[in-house]
């Protein structure tokens, strides 16, 4: 995996910060298994996200 | 941690335990409460309406369901259990108070205040946390009540899957002290309500692993990743939600096995 396509999968789905740091979140989308992070702001606030293949949207 | 000090704590967990299960007996009671009034006004307006109708109508109307049905926007949608069964054990019965992280989940307000929670969604979130839970190797699911109603199932559903469950308090420390007896390192938990189970939830924050909750219309979604909006609250629509839930994973997985309601459901 490149440097890039690294940084990309740690970005915050929700507000595309790069992610750091253990209360982020990383698991697959409950629908159709894509990779899909969090960030630690996010969870606490709630926002919304999106899955980027399937356009699932949690949570 | 000395065996007097566990002592303590299970006598302090008992205490909370009994103050939640009158908590609990005493909202379950006041809704199903409000629902009956609200059914038996709903059967007086329609007889008076129809008093002068004849009597073939009355009978058949009094043998429909007393239930609302109004509790989704499509009612032809594709359920994995009969609407009436979801009805029934009150799944779709949220509370007197709403927050803007669950109104997407919230059909309509009733005449009496209580939110109804859309029944639809509750049945799609069910398969996607069938899903998702389906990836993750079993033993590494977590699932928490601290709840009374919610500990038999919860514990039910763990058996099931073959996940490990932690039912009444939750000791700090069990996902983030190594030093604690019964510290796990799951990579999921499940909890029962956020409120009740905050502790697992602040942990599971800690840690960094997904959250999935069962929200009622009165939750916050902080820090959860998977809501499962639903009645959380009340014996049966716990059983059921995890009954469900414990059926369409193990069915995601393949395995032949199904459990019947009542596996689920706790004595009274």
């Amino acid at each position: 995996m490149s440097q890039s396509e690294q940084r990309h999968a740690r970005q915050c789905v929700s507000c595309g910060i790069n992610i750091s740091g253990m209360s982020a979140a990383t698991f697959d989308c409950p629908d159709c298994g894509t990779e899909v992070s969090r960030c630690a702001k996010c969870r606490k606030q709630s926002n919304l996200y999106e899955c980027p293949d399937c356009g699932f949207m949690g949570p | 941690m000395t065996d007097n000090d566990n002592e303590a704590v299970e006598v302090v967990d008992d205490d909370v335990a009994e103050a939640e299960a009158a908590d609990t007996d005493a909202e379950t009671t006041e809704a199903e409460t409000t629902e009956e009034e609200v059914a038996e006004a709903e059967e007086a307006g329609a007889e008076a309406e129809e008093a002068p109708a004849a009597d073939e109508a009355d009978a058949e109307e009094a043998e429909e369901p007393t239930f609302d049905e109004d509790v989704m926007p499509d009612d032809e949608a594709d359920l994995l259990i009969p609407v009436e069964d979801y009805l029934g054990a009150g799944v779709h019965i949220g509370t007197q108070q709403k927050t803007k992280d669950m109104e997407r989940f919230i059909h309509r307000v009733r005449d009496d205040g209580l939110y109804v929670l859309d029944v639809s969604q509750t049945d799609s979130r069910i398969r996607t946390a069938a899903d998702f839970l389906a990836n993750y190797n079993p033993e590494q699911i977590l699932v928490t009540s601290s709840r009374q109603y919610g500990r038999f199932p919860a514990k039910k559903f763990a058996d099931a899957v073959g996940a490990r469950a932690r039912t009444g308090r939750f000791i700090p420390g069990t996902l983030t002290n190594p030093d604690y007896a019964g510290y796990i390192e799951p990579d999921v938990v499940v909890v029962t309500d956020p409120i009740g189970d905050a502790q697992a939830v602040k942990e599971a924050i800690t840690v960094g692993i997904p959250v999935i909750a069962m929200c009622d219309s009165n939750n916050q979604t902080s820090n959860v990743d998977l809501v499962v909006p639903t009645n959380n609250k009340g014996r049966r629509a716990l059983s059921v939600v995890y009954w469900l839930l414990a059926n369409e994973t193990l069915d995601r997985r393949g395995t032949d096995q199904v459990y019947a309601l009542e596996d689920f459901e706790a004595e009274v």
